[in-house]
């Protein structure tokens, strides 16, 4: 069990940071824990979550409100343990040397955090491209600019940096530097137009899954997706993948 | 004190076994217990040739249960023989193969290469899938369909037979007699029961089978009774199965009768779930003074 340093922080409408005392494996980023949100059989299956930051013995992870799991882990509060498991997956390669780029969609922002910081521990030069709905949901933006060499923060409808997606933004900010490496987190659509972007550009783009999982640990093969190279489960061979195998048709 | 029970030829270690389909092959079970502590790993769905199973969602929680649509995706018996079978044998664990092919041909020749295969302690026919087009319940909800098959499969089948029994026809009962009839050694009971989730907001089925297979806690009173009722009109060891996750689950579904479980959709939820189940009976045994796990089988039907 693992028991929450502090109440829950709102750091955004609707995302809470939960902060919570780790003993287990050392997470690397892209790696996910899954939390048992109660102890009764409903909500029955875990959440998982991408880890935002792990450092000192502590945790921290981002959760969006989008149902009743997520909205009972919000209400949580300091002292409190949580049924966790992990960490669990693959997780991005962290390159040394170089210059990487980061784009990450809402939610998804949450795990370049801590792959930012080790990317920068490596030496490696770090842009990320935070694409978010609008500025309310915006959530650490401080500590990703403390971290990236430059952050390019957009939205949707312009109340925060930019206007546009990250697709629309990515050609220009591709224009603008030489990156060995783009990295990817956030929903399935963007996901698949940042991969077709890197691949017409020639640049390796690791993704992060976000399909709806089951067990998170390989048993229910409710997770698969397909690739050129076959079926692949997102929770065990994932959830970072080569963004270029996945057949990005099967997740629509 | 003795926590073994009999199916058949085969002694099982303890009742608590791991379920088809949520157990994948063993592998990654193994980094959250010693399999071979548990009474018995049925491994998931087996088919001559490899499987990719259904597209679109497979999963999809619902009120204390869960539906699923996964459409028995496997990697054929090849490779189950040359990369799965080496590393269970090597884990000790008692591999109980759950055999899910298309027809009646395939699944005999299925069981007939896996009779011969070491380490096999017996074998699972699943009639009972509610997620595949061919095959599956197809063969499990009709007696003279399901007859034919477990007639065919029995004779070549040179390990202990069980049947996996689907839940979604009138009386279960009737298959596990006609199970028994055909020479089969035991049943599990039960497979997911059909149903379904509409998704409203497009107006059509979530699931592109349109028809899921619910598990979980929310069948486990369904499965109870249906588990009481065979066990007391049918002499078949029953493995029973349905949304057990605790030791409170376990030896309910023991005192119906059952003589051995099951634990699927709950490894999902806590992969620690079997063997913590294990080490529970053991306890419950010592500090109740049981010292055989026969004398808990049965005990509420003679009540």
């Amino acid at each position: 069990m693992a028991q929450l340093i502090a109440d829950p922080r709102e750091v955004a409408r609707g995302h809470h940071e939960l902060a919570f005392a780790w003993d287990g494996a050392a997470p690397l980023p892209g790696q996910f824990i899954s939390i048992k949100v109660n102890e009764g059989s409903d909500p029955l299956i875990r959440r998982p979550f991408s880890v935002y930051d792990f450092r000192e013995g502590v945790l921290r992870i981002v959760v969006k409100s989008v149902g009743r799991g997520t909205r009972e882990l919000s209400r949580y509060a300091k002292g409190d343990a949580l049924d966790v498991l992990g960490p669990l997956g693959r997780g991005f390669s962290v390159r040394e040397g170089g210059s990487v780029l980061l784009v990450g969609g809402g939610v998804g922002n949450a795990p370049l955090y801590f792959l930012a910081r080790a990317l920068v521990a490596k030496g490696t030069a770090v842009t990320c491209v935070y694409g978010s709905r609008d500025a309310g949901q915006v959530y650490l933006s401080h500590e990703f600019l403390e971290v990236c060499d430059r952050l390019v923060i957009t939205t949707d409808d312009g109340s925060a940096g930019q206007q546009g997606t990250v697709a629309d933004l990515l050609p220009g900010v591709l224009d603008g530097g030489a990156f060995d490496m783009i990295c990817t987190c956030g929903p399935a659509l963007m996901m698949k137009a940042v991969t077709e972007i890197a691949v017409s550009r020639k640049v390796p783009v690791e993704v992060s899954l976000e399909n709806y999982f089951g067990c998170g640990v390989g048993l229910c093969y409710g997770c698969t997706v397909d690739t050129v190279n076959g079926n692949r489960r997102a929770c065990v061979d994932g959830p970072v993948m080569d963004g270029s195998v996945i057949r990005w048709d099967s997740l629509d | 004190m003795n926590t073994s029970v009999s199916i058949g030829s085969l002694t099982l270690r303890n009742p608590v076994t791991v379920a088809s389909g949520t157990a994948g092959y063993g592998e990654e079970l193994s980094g959250y217990c010693d399999i071979a502590r548990l009474g018995a790993i049925f491994t998931k769905g087996l088919s001559i040739e490899p499987r990719p199973g259904n597209r679109g969602p497979r999963i999809l929680e619902t009120p204390s249960g869960m539906l699923n649509s996964i459409g028995l995706e496997n990697v054929g018996i090849g490779k189950f023989l040359s990369q799965k079978m080496p590393f269970l044998r090597e884990k000790g664990a008692t591999v109980i193969p759950n055999v899910a092919g298309h027809s009646v041909d395939e699944n005999v020749e299925l069981c007939r290469v896996l009779s011969e295969t070491p380490g096999v302690a017996a074998l699972e026919l699943n009639v009972s899938c509610p997620n595949v087009k061919e095959g599956g319940m197809a063969f499990g909800r009709s007696v003279p369909t399901f007859t034919a098959l477990v007639t065919a499969v029995r004779k070549v089948a040179t390990v202990p037979l069980i049947v996996k029994l689907s839940p979604n026809v009138t009386d279960v009962t009737e298959f596990a007699r006609a199970a028994k009839d055909c020479g089969a050694d035991a049943v599990s009971a039960v497979n997911t029961f059909l149903g379904m989730k509409i998704d409203i907001r497009k107006g059509k089925p979530h699931f592109l089978n349109k028809v899921a297979g619910l598990s979980g806690p929310a069948i486990r009173p369904i499965a109870l009774r249906i588990v009481y009722e065979m066990c007391a009109r049918v002499d078949i060891p029953v493995i029973a199965i349905g949304g057990i996750g605790s030791i409170e689950d376990v030896l309910e579904f023991l005192m119906a009768g059952a003589c051995a479980v099951s634990i699927g959709t709950m490894t999902l939820v806590d992969p620690r779930a079997p063997i913590s189940c294990v080490e529970r009976l053991e306890d419950y045994m010592h500090t109740t003074g049981v010292s055989d796990v026969r004398e808990i089988i049965g005990r509420a039907q003679t009540a």
